[in-house]
């Protein structure tokens, strides 16, 4: 029902030229598919608004549905858009003849200063241009603001499982035979109830890009700013606009679908190539050694021995760098205190690991164990004394980690556990852009 | 060979009617429905969807509950999120229990450790990278992993 609202909010403010309805569509696909019923609708607006290659597009994607009301008035609508545009070619458009003008001053330039003049303002208008509408792409967007990456990771992964994967990706070996000509029985109906059945591709698309722009605010026009996105789009679009042929397998369109979708395909590896960089971050002998070197000056001398882990492969975990330098040496700190204001000798020991989740990914842990006697407040106030541990706690809401307390062993009274979400063996690979045929 | 296909949507089912027509699939939505159809009749193995989109949360496998008090300070939402986004793998797990150890592959380019860490947890668990017809038969129709 309000996905329904929005699709028909959408046509209402497209009926009355408002810029609104771009926006009210958008919000429909985030919500759900449009039905069938609208897309004449959704057509005959288009039309009245004198948008007549979508509405074409749009009558032709109503046309390509398995069992509509009003076939007959849209293939009559739809062929008379296409009996206009074809009549239309032959219009006269030339000029009036204008009776010639006085000789003005710029006559008497020289005309080599003049072609000169116009190719550098040429080049100084582009260069604007290009300058204005080049914006950051999603990678250096998501290095620049690693805060942004766990929402630039969700909105990914929704982008290519729901739209690549499910309505393109799966049709490769279809669209490849339908190119070669050797299609077999269902290879055409598949190719056609995937591409054209359900939300229109453009729309789709539409509602994947508003949730950036929706999520992460308008530097996320990723179709205007990045060259990959910009492409992606010209494939849709293409595609939609070959709805027709295509519907009827005419081999020219079915040539450049399989072309528009290789250029798909480069795009699921480009994001891959993305996600994969995101949100990971090695804990190894290195970053170690710095948090155990900021640790032994805070400690000058004082009586605790600390047991830093032995040298390990790196761990990889789902945090940034900066939360995780502050995890452990808050972690590392409030265990010393405790253990220098408990019995001697004060003791403090470090492990790491990780354990095996049910999903297949891993989970990592870090433990702290210290030689104090008392227990820690988990939750709730904890005083000055646990200040760090908030500090953690803050750490650990960013990044879906948890903090327990488990027992001790061997000298020490009991210890701390975070886990965090490893990274080593979580998410997708990424189809080599070379692999794409 | 006799496939259980299982996912949320109709993708898979569909790839398979058209580019596996000497395969005989049936299709399941849920760990429920899949052990009802294996109850029924025996398959020589699953086809999963890993990712679900969609489904009531009444017929998502794994512990809801439990897994927004271990993994996200009782936040169901995103509990729920999580169940769906690793859904194929916790309906794995159900049909294992259960006794099934069919070979199960998933069309998800799933990095090398996780495909070695589903092996260790569920046996014989195959994994292509996408949909390519190909490569899917040669996986199932490969002798044991």
């Amino acid at each position: 029902m309000q996905a329904e609202a929005r699709y028909r909010e959408g046509i209402t403010r497209l009926q009355q030229g408002d810029d609104g309805a771009r926006e009210a569509f958008a919000e429909g696909v985030a919500i759900a598919p449009m039905r069938d019923a609208l897309y004449l609708e959704l057509a005959r607006a288009c039309r009245a608004r004198g948008l007549l290659p979508r509405a074409a597009s749009l009558y032709r994607t109503y046309l390509a549905l398995p069992s509509v009301p009003e076939r007959e008035a849209a293939a009559g609508e739809l062929a008379a858009i296409e009996r206009d545009a074809l009549v239309g070619i032959f219009d006269d458009g030339g000029p009036a003849p204008r009776a010639p003008r006085a000789e003005s001053a710029w006559a008497r330039v020289p005309l080599g200063v003049v072609a000169g003049a116009t190719v550098v303002a040429g080049l100084v208008l582009l260069l604007v241009v290009v300058r204005r509408r080049r914006g950051e792409t999603l990678r250096e967007i998501a290095t620049a603001s690693p805060e942004l990456q766990p929402a630039i990771a969700f909105l990914i992964g929704s982008l290519r499982h729901e739209l690549l994967k499910h309505r393109l990706l799966v049709l490769a070996d279809a669209i490849a035979a339908l190119e070669r000509g050797a299609a077999e029985p269902g290879h055409h109906a598949f190719v056609l109830a995937r591409l054209f059945g359900g939300t229109p591709l453009v729309l789709a698309w539409a509602g994947h890009l508003g949730a950036f722009i929706r999520a992460l605010g308008p530097r996320f026009d990723l179709s205007r700013t990045d060259p990959e996105f910009q492409r992606a789009k010209r494939a849709l679009d293409r595609i939609s606009r070959l709805a027709a042929p295509i519907h009827d397998a005419r081999p020219h369109a079915l040539r450049e679908l399989a072309q528009q979708h290789r250029q798909l395909q480069r795009f699921d590896a480009y994001l891959a190539g993305i996600q994969r960089t995101l949100l990971r971050q090695q804990i190894d002998d290195g970053l170690l050694a710095e948090v155990r070197a900021d640790i032994t000056a805070e400690l000058a001398g004082r009586p605790c021995t600390i047991t830093w882990p032995a040298p390990m492969a790196p761990l990889e975990a789902e945090l940034f760098r900066v939360d995780l330098v502050l995890l452990l040496r808050n972690l590392v700190r409030n265990a010393y205190q405790a253990a220098l204001a408990g019995p001697a000798p004060a003791r403090v020991a470090i492990e790491l690991g990780t354990t095996l989740e049910a999903t297949g990914e891993e989970a990592v842990w870090i433990s702290v164990f210290d030689s104090h006697p008392g227990t820690v407040p988990l939750h709730g106030a904890r005083g000055a004394a646990y200040r760090g541990l908030d500090l953690v706690d803050r750490i650990l809401a960013r990044c879906d980690g948890t903090l327990e307390q488990i027992a001790g062993r061997d000298g020490y009274a009991k210890g701390l556990r975070v886990r965090l979400f490893g990274a080593a063996a979580a998410g997708d690979g990424a189809a080599a852009i070379g692999d794409v045929g | 060979m006799n496939l259980l296909v299982i996912e949320d949507g109709h993708e898979y089912s569909e790839f398979v009617a058209v580019f596996f027509r000497d395969w005989q699939a049936r299709r399941a939505t849920s760990a429920g429905e899949a052990l009802t159809l294996l109850a029924a009749a025996p398959v020589d193995a699953f086809l999963m969807d890993l990712r679900w989109t969609q489904g009531d949360e009444a017929a998502l496998t794994g512990d809801l509950d439990g897994t927004a008090t271990r993994l996200f300070a009782g936040d169901r939402a995103r509990a729920r999120h999580y169940l769906l986004d690793h859904q194929g793998t916790f309906i794995l797990a159900a049909l294992r229990a259960a006794g099934h150890h069919q070979p199960a592959l998933f069309i998800n380019d799933l990095a090398p450790r996780r495909l070695a860490n589903l092996r260790t947890l569920y046996g014989d668990v195959r994994a292509v990278p996408r949909f390519d017809a190909a490569a899917i038969r040669g996986a199932l129709e490969a002798k044991a992993q």
